[in-house]
This record gives C-alpha cells, structure tokens and sequence, in this order.
C-alpha cells in the first residue's frame, strides 16, 4: 500500500500529483506480508538496494522515484515503533502505521495502486512527531487528504479518534490547532482558506471528549 | 542488525517520550501554547489592539480570555463581534498564525468564525 505523503498526489483527479511533498515513495508492507514482499522484490527491475538502508531502493533510472519500504502493523492498537530484523529486507515498523486502513485501489494506466482510505491517513498525518519543516509538511498533507474527504470518511476519522489513547487523542488535536495557523508553502496546499473547515474538525473531536 | 533503522528508532522513541511528557504537562504551564493555539482555531480574523482600545473594552464589560494570563508579559485577548470590533480605531489586522507579529502583540481582538 502506499503510505506517505504522496497518497494525496495519486487521489487528486486523474493523479495529477501537483503537490511537492517529498522525492520518494512510501510503500507499507504488512508485517505478515513480509516474506511474500520480500520474494517480489526480487523481481523488480530499474531499482537497487541501498547498502547504507536496506529498506531504501534507489532508482536506476532518473524518471523512477526512489522507493521506501516501511513496515505496519495491521492488527491491534498503535504500539511502539520497531526495526524487524532482516537481512534481506529489514523494515522500520512505525507504530501510527496501523491506524491505515486498505482503500479502494486507483486505477492508474492500467495498474492498481492500493491506497488508504483517508480516514486514517489523515489521523496518521496529524500525529506527526516531527518538528520543524517535516512536521509542517505532515500537517499539510492532512489537509490535502482532508480535502479530498467526504463525510463518510470524517465519520470513520471520528470513529478511529474514538478508539484512540487519551495521549494520542490530544495529539491529534494539537496537530490540527498547528495546522489551522501554518503559513502557505508553495505548492502545498494553504491552510488559510480552509481554517473554518479545520475549526469544525477540531470541535467535532472535542465533542467525542465531551461524551467520554 | 541495520544501524541506521535503529538510530531512527532511537530518535522516534525520544520524540514519543518527549510527546508524553507534553501530554502530561497539558494542564499545566507547557500546556499554554496549545491552549493559545486553540483559541485562534477558533479566530477567522485577529487584530493588534491599542492599550487605550483595550481598557475601554473591559470597562465596558468584555473580559479578556484567560489564556492571555498565562503568558509574560500578559496578552489581553477579546473575543468579539465585527461591531464591538468597529469601535477600536487602533485595530490593525495580523494573519491568524503564530507569527511575530501576533505574538508581539499585547491586546488582541479575535473574530470567530461564522
């Protein structure tokens, strides 16, 4: 599945990709889908294994991305992050990676690109524990797969924040209150026009703190 | 074992530890800056006040919010309408973000959004 901040790239119409949100490509392995990742990598071609980060393939060519293989959980709560030890194809397991759930695959020329719903990939963005520029662009990323969310899925984000731990909860309001007042990046999409939008999300998660 | 994966680890861990520990300061003085945030969520427009504008508004019953307290120097922050807004010929308007500018301020007035 396809994991970073690239998603809300491939879910604008016709993968238009206007965004400028990092030079690679995340790719979320399952941990349970760890060896059958692994045999297909062998088949890859125009890509090589970085020797300094073996979970890194570089491209060989200029038009291919560089590609990140990240590992996730798919069953419980969000744990600890956690390197899974292997030789051949050693995965940094983030811990928010779990809060993504299988979305309808694009259809892109003919291949079918799995991608998360929004939901929780929204939730993920906001969580961000990065500081400075990275973390800026986490948050702005949220905000393009908000934009690109319709009420069913802030239904399920409600949902997911609802199952989430009290800390993670309050983390997720405060990416979201340093979302609303970001400056406007070039080729990112701009907070400011959307603030009202982002004002309803934050009093539609304080009202599942209300109800607890 | 892949050195580079751990050192990522190793840095992740520490923001998470640094996360709780924030978390666990929410109510207390750490806790000021996101309380600060949230208020302006709320703020389609914020303006730069003057001191004599300010004291006129508590005079006339508006009190300050009480984020503003928490801070030193003090910040006195009104919430208000558009028209008790008009009545401060001092106002000058600031983007609603955590510039220098706003930050600087010592009497803001905050329009909610609609």
């Amino acid at each position: 599945m396809i994991a970073g901040s690239e998603v809300p790239n491939l879910l604008e119409p016709d993968a238009r990709s206007t965004l400028i949100v990092s030079k690679d490509l995340d790719i979320a392995v399952p941990v349970e889908r760890h060896a059958a990742v692994k045999a297909r990598l062998r088949e890859v071609q125009g890509l090589r294994r970085s020797e300094e980060e073996p979970s890194v393939w570089l491209p060989l060519e200029a038009e291919l991305l560089e590609v990140n293989y990240i590992g996730m959980q798919t069953r419980g709560e969000p744990a600890e992050t956690y390197v899974l030890e292997d030789s051949e194809l050693p995965l940094l397991v983030f811990a928010h990676l779990s809060l993504l759930r299988p979305g309808k695959p694009l259809d892109i020329e003919g291949l079918a690109v799995p991608v998360p719903r929004p939901a929780g990939l929204l939730l993920e963005k906001l969580l961000t524990d990065r500081s400075g520029e990275k973390g800026d662009r986490d948050l702005l990323v949220a905000l393009a797969v908000l934009l690109v969310s319709g009420s069913s899925d802030l239904e399920e984000l409600e949902t997911q924040y609802r199952g989430l731990s009290a800390e993670l909860r309050f983390a997720t309001r405060s990416g979201l209150s340093a979302l609303s007042l970001l400056e406007p990046r070039v080729q990112m999409p701009d907070p400011t026009p959307h603030r009202a939008l982002l004002a309803r999300l934050m009093a539609r998660l304080e009202n599942v703190e209300q109800e607890r | 074992m892949n050195e580079a994966l751990h050192e990522r680890v190793r840095r992740m861990r520490e923001r998470a530890l640094i996360r709780s520990w924030e978390y666990r300061q929410r109510n207390y003085a750490k806790g000021a800056w996101y309380r600060f945030r949230r208020i302006l969520v709320d703020a389609a427009q914020a303006w730069i006040i003057d001191e004599r504008d300010a004291d006129r508004l508590q005079s006339d019953g508006r009190v300050p919010l009480p984020i503003g307290r928490e801070f030193a120097p003090p910040i006195r922050v009104f919430l208000l309408t558009e028209e008790q807004l008009a009545a401060a010929s001092s106002r000058r308007r600031v983007a609603v973000r955590l510039c220098g500018e706003l930050l600087q301020a010592r009497n803001l007035a905050l329009i909610a959004h609609e």
